[in-house]
């Protein structure tokens, strides 16, 4: 904050700042102290006495098999999406990464799933899949292959070829948009050194490329640890629990049990697990250094 | 903000260029390089073609749905008829659904959103970024705030909601959605107060401008596109909130995410009905998508790597 120009502006700081002041006391800290308040109490639909029950919240929430089954689904399915997103995102990057005939019109198509509510593409997607009227049950019918789409060995891959459609998209716009700043010169000097296509990939585009595909696998990481809208339109989480994430979890625990203490408990756990992430990422995403600017 | 603005359109053209050009190396024996690297550019129009119309084939199965009769639907996906507007004229009322409403909420909760995000954002982060206004604590609790799971606040908000006499109305699910934009709109603003140059607001300062008008005369002005970058973004997202709508509204504020996804989930789907409302309230984010695009580009990424 080299810029800071202290001698003017001493009061309008805090004028300017008050409403920022006012609504992060009311909207973010406050919510923040009583999330982590509320898991030390008993407080639920069922029980408005709200009595002290200490850390007895958060061991029952640690045994629960539902939320280690939760807990063990999001990861998986959090690294498993986000691994395909990169590797096919980077791939779609570099093949973007010319003209050719029809860019424009593909460009602004690539970017509409990313725009679209994950609950609507839901609902599309149970459109898409219904046994009746499907256009996937019906091509599948067409080559032979009647499969329940969501059963329960299907429906987990199933899952994440959803979430490879519509984020893709993703992954691949923030690539490509560092594609842009890349050096020129760079390849040049590779290419004048003999490296061929694949070397000049290896050797010099990906090591370049890190932070912003780091940033790419980051982010796609932290959205898919905490997704909700489409799992809970397609499935809410079933058969049985089988695709229950960590967001359902607590959304269930609090809102169908009615168990707040529970799920504030659960919620202050999964907080807890993320927060030593924070400053890492933090350093990393934000000062990327020039590079990733 | 020029830099990122027209990505479509530069043309770098970096690593296929020089693969091309090493190609051209080291084809002396093939005849005719210029039509192969012609080839290769119509391959890829197919392939980056087949990619854009799959992960869009959702959005295009709904908009065929929608037009077709219930008959027709009823008849399998393959079956095609005459198309009919019929459920649109539903969706909009005409069935007695409760669609216009929800679509209004939307927009009010959307506008609401962009609304109040500048109004507490624009000041501060100015603050913050050339006053010294909390130092860098607000820029990093800002991103801090963006990598947790939403649903960490969902049960502090609905009691939150619920003590102020907010749940289930418009004004709450404004702040709410305040609340989830607000890290977003502080970041990509920090980005573009930092990138103006401070010798601006020195010559100013020196013609006598204070640091209000200063503020609203000299930087916003500068800023438009940053701005209008945020709105689209707040607007786009506030639209797409499922799940602060699903927790603080019931009935009254229900937004078009909630009111689609509650009527699929309910018995008796009347699937053409549901999919001209599905594409209905895809409309606004797809338009963005098309005529706002670069602001979308430029917003997304630059949040994305510095956010």
């Amino acid at each position: 904050m080299a810029a800071t120009t202290a001698s003017r502006g001493a009061a309008a700081k805090w004028v300017l700042g008050s409403p920022l002041i006012l609504f992060a006391a009311i909207f973010v800290a406050y919510p923040v102290y009583q999330g982590i308040q509320t898991g030390f109490f008993g407080l639920s639909l069922q029980n408005p006495e709200v009595p002290f029950t200490g850390l007895s919240n958060f061991t029952t929430v640690l045994t629960d098999p539902g939320f280690l089954a939760a807990a063990r689904f999001t990861i998986l399915f959090a690294l498993a999406v986000t691994a395909l997103e990169t590797v096919l995102g980077f791939g779609l990057a570099l093949l973007m990464n010319r003209q050719f005939p029809g860019k424009r019109v593909f460009f602004t198509m690539l970017l509409v799933p990313i725009m679209i509510a994950p609950a609507l593409m839901g609902v599309m997607f149970r459109l898409l899949l219904n046994g009746d009227i499907g256009l996937v049950p019906a091509l599948l019918h067409g080559v032979g292959i009647d499969i329940s789409l969501f059963a329960p060995d299907t429906v987990v891959p199933l899952l994440v070829l959803l979430d490879v459609l519509q984020w893709t998209p993703f992954t691949f716009l923030i690539i490509y948009a560092g594609l842009q700043s890349f050096p020129t010169d760079v390849l040049e000097a590779a290419q004048i050194d003999g490296a061929g296509w694949w070397r000049t990939l290896g050797s010099v585009v990906l090591p370049i490329m890190r932070p912003i595909i780091f940033a790419a696998v980051f982010l796609r990481l932290i959205d898919a640890i905490r997704t909700f809208d489409v799992i809970y339109v397609l499935t809410a989480g079933g058969p049985g629990t089988k695709t229950t994430t960590m967001s359902i979890y607590i959304y269930k625990t609090a809102f169908e049990s009615g168990q707040f203490g529970m799920a504030a408990a659960a919620s202050t756990i999964v907080m807890i697990a993320l927060v030593p992430f924070v400053p890492l990422l933090v350093k990393r995403i934000v000062h990327p250094g020039r590079g990733a600017a | 903000m020029s830099s990122t603005a027209n990505i479509s359109t530069r043309t770098p053209d970096q690593l296929g260029a020089s693969r091309a050009k090493a190609a051209d190396n080291s084809t002396g024996k093939t005849p005719g390089p210029h039509r192969s690297k012609h080839r290769r550019l119509w391959w890829t129009t197919l392939a980056v073609g087949v990619v854009a119309v799959i992960v869009n084939v959702p959005w295009f199965n709904a908009l065929i749905v929608s037009f077709k009769s219930d008959g027709d639907i009823s008849r399998g996906a393959l079956a095609l008829g005459h198309p009919t507007t019929d459920h649109y004229a539903n969706s909009l009322g005409a069935a007695g659904y409760d669609f216009p409403r929800f679509f209004l909420n939307s927009g009010m909760i959307a506008l609401g959103a962009v609304a109040l995000v500048l109004l507490i954002a624009v000041p501060s982060t100015y603050a913050a970024i050339r006053l010294g206004f909390g130092g860098r604590f607000i820029m990093n609790a800002s991103s801090a705030l963006r990598l947790l799971p939403a649903i960490f606040f969902a049960v502090p908000y609905f009691l939150l909601m619920s003590n102020l006499g907010l749940l289930d109305t418009v004004p709450g699910l404004i702040l709410a959605n305040t609340f989830l934009n607000l890290p977003l709109a502080i970041i990509l603003l920090g980005a573009g107060f930092r990138d103006v140059p401070i010798e601006l607001e020195e010559a100013a300062q020196v013609d006598g401008a204070s640091t209000y008008r200063i503020l609203y005369s000299v930087l916003l002005p500068i800023l438009a596109p940053t701005l209008v970058a945020v709105s689209v973004l707040v607007f786009i997202f506030s639209w797409n909130d499922y799940l602060f709508a699903l927790v603080l509204s019931s009935s009254n504020a229900t937004p078009i995410t909630l009111g689609a996804a509650n009527f699929v989930t309910s018995t008796g789907i009347r699937w053409g009905d549901i999919s001209a409302a599905t594409v209905l309230s895809t409309l606004p984010p797809v338009l963005f998508a098309v005529f706002a695009q670069r602001f979308l580009v430029s917003g997304l990424s630059a949040g994305a790597v510095k956010g």
